[in-house]
């Protein structure tokens, strides 16, 4: 049984059908990757894992038990970490802040206290900021907060979505190799992104997300060669 | 000189008790974006029910510490009502109306502040009541100048320790540091694991409270309560919440203090009638050159 499994799930806003029949697998300790132009509805469809979007019909199993009448919180507390579009940091918290919230549901304070240094030994430059406040931060910098945060808590399954939006070339390949450790640890990893070529490149298996329907599906090297790819994402063709 | 101080000190008592009704104000506004017309409606069935259990309890013929003891009862019991009140409100008004556009959770606010009145009015009656003196009015301060008396001193062992309960809730806890995270961005704070409904619970349940320890402080303090007594000081401690800059609670505590400065000392000085133009008057000016208040922060939207 996949640590995820999402079945025809349909998901939208008013009259706006954003998901459409969308069924996605993440094994566990896989890295997926799920690339789609801008308005596919990949953030709709990461939003109705996590609970904020709530699924108009289809399922979404989690570690076998059902998600999709589940509250955010709740979902969260089953071990999916989610860092949203646009890192949505706490501005006027400080870095510190960020992080305690990450492991909310610890109340053992030691723990949470390793627990947050663990997330920083991946990246250093956030345990020099500690007492910073998040809003002050560079986006390089938001984005690994952010990161570091879903990590806070130990999910199982990691959520990214667009993870190097908006980044200086240096902080993205960066942020592409802690994407890759984490995923090494045995952390599952669905990750959401607008640069197919890394994506791809990292990913165990991908899907394409076109108007709101998986189009294609194969392994990240399958993808990558694959013409419609190519075409469509790669900027080649 | 004397004069003067006197004046100011019953400036910063009065003030301290818009502090605490605008602290409702403005903390609910920062975690829902809510202006809760009915606050001050809130009050007011706060000092119906601390006016209730005085005479039921017959605090009247209380003296020395058993009064002290008795007011911190009211304190603990009407703050309970209020707040529970709140809940109840938000979970059976509000919490249905979280998704819906702005103005709709607005009206509903006005509607239960109606419901508020008339329950008020049910409960007083048309006419104004007075609230018995439990605390004597003589002079703890030695000589024939400043008067401070146990009215006074209420005020300051009430308030005093509330806000730095206050302070330290949101400051220090788990549940604070939640309460701050939901007012930022409640989808985030939804995704760190946040039950963002229970957080908003929780801040109309403080936010009701300290109003229910303020109208317990107000009938004793005041000593005439009546059921229109919401509309007016819901008002002034409105704002105060905007002057502070609405969505600070430390703004809401300096606006109060300084709405009740400004009235204190505009009734002293150029008349009681006109106190409320002053205030509304400085209000206008200082939003002009500050839209954001004393202590806001700049009203940028998110992107
Ligand atoms: N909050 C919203 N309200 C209305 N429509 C939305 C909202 N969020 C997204 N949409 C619409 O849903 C579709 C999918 O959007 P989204 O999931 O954000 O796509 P992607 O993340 O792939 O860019 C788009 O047509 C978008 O305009
Ligand atoms: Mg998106």
């Amino acid at each position: 049984m996949p640590l995820l499994e999402v079945r025809d799930l349909e998901a939208g806003y008013g009259p706006i059908r954003a998901l459409d029949r969308v069924s996605l697998d993440v094994e566990d300790g896989e890295l997926v990757a799920l690339i789609g132009a801008n308005g596919a509805g990949k953030t709709t469809l990461l939003m109705a894992i996590s609970g904020v979007v709530p699924p108009r019909s289809g399922s979404i199993r989690f570690a076998g038990s059902p998600l999709a009448a589940a509250k955010p919180h709740e979902v969260m507390r089953l071990g999916i970490g989610h860092a949203p579009e646009g890192r949505r940091i706490f501005p006027r918290l400080t870095v510190r802040e960020n992080l305690e919230l990450g492991g909310f549901m610890q109340t053992d304070r030691a723990k949470l206290s390793r627990d947050i240094d663990e997330a920083c030994g991946l990246f250093p430059v956030l345990g020099e900021r500690m007492d910073q406040l998040g809003g002050t931060l560079s986006g390089g910098e938001q984005q690994m907060l952010a990161i570091a945060r879903a990590l806070v808590g130990h999910p199982r399954l990691l959520l990214l979505d667009e993870p190097s939006l908006g980044l200086a070339p240096l902080i993205v390949a960066k942020v592409f190799e802690v994407i890759a450790s984490l995923s090494a640890r045995g952390i599952s990893v669905l990750l959401v992104e607008q640069n197919a070529r890394a994506a791809l490149k990292l990913a165990h298996r991908g899907y394409v997300l076109e108007t709101g329907r998986i189009t294609l599906t194969g392994s990240g090297a399958e993808l990558a060669a694959d013409r419609r790819v190519r075409d469509a994402y790669l900027g080649e063709g | 000189m004397v004069f003067f101080l006197q004046q100011c000190l019953i400036g910063l008592t009065n003030g301290a008790l818009v502090a605490m009704v605008a602290l409702g104000y403005t903390m609910v506004y920062g975690i829902i974006r809510l202006i809760n017309f009915a606050h001050g409606d809130l009050i007011m069935l706060g000092a119906c029910l601390a006016l209730t259990l005085v005479s039921v309890l017959g605090m009247a013929a209380w003296t020395g510490t058993a009064t002290w003891l008795g007011v911190a009862l009211l304190v603990l019991l009407c703050g309970l009502f209020c707040g529970g009140l709140n809940v109840a409100v938000d979970r059976l008004v509000y919490r249905p109306l979280r998704n819906a556009p702005k103005l709709a959770p607005l009206v509903s606010a006005i509607g239960v502040s109606f419901i508020f009145m008339n329950l008020g009015l049910f409960w007083l009656g048309p006419a104004d009541r007075s609230f018995p003196e439990l605390l004597p009015a003589t002079n703890l301060l030695a000589g024939e100048g400043l008067q401070f008396t146990a009215k006074d001193l209420l005020v300051i062992v009430v308030v005093v320790p509330l806000m730095i309960a206050l302070s330290v809730l949101v400051k220090t806890t788990r549940l604070g540091k939640a309460m701050r995270a939901v007012s930022q961005d409640p989808t985030a704070a939804a995704l760190v694991g946040i039950d963002v409904d229970r957080v908003i619970a929780a801040t109309f349940f403080v936010g009701g409270f300290l109003g229910g320890a303020a109208s317990v402080i107000y009938g004793l303090y005041i000593n005439t309560i009546g059921f229109q007594m919401g509309f007016q000081n819901g008002l002034y401690a409105f704002t105060a919440a905007v002057l502070g800059g609405i969505g600070s609670i430390p703004g809401a505590v300096v606006g109060g203090l300084v709405i009740g400065l400004v009235r204190a000392l505009s009734s002293a000085y150029v008349g009681e009638r006109w106190a409320g133009a002053i205030v509304f008057a400085i209000l206008i000016v200082i939003l002009v050159f500050r839209p954001e208040g004393l202590l806001g922060r700049g009203t940028k939207e998110k992107v």
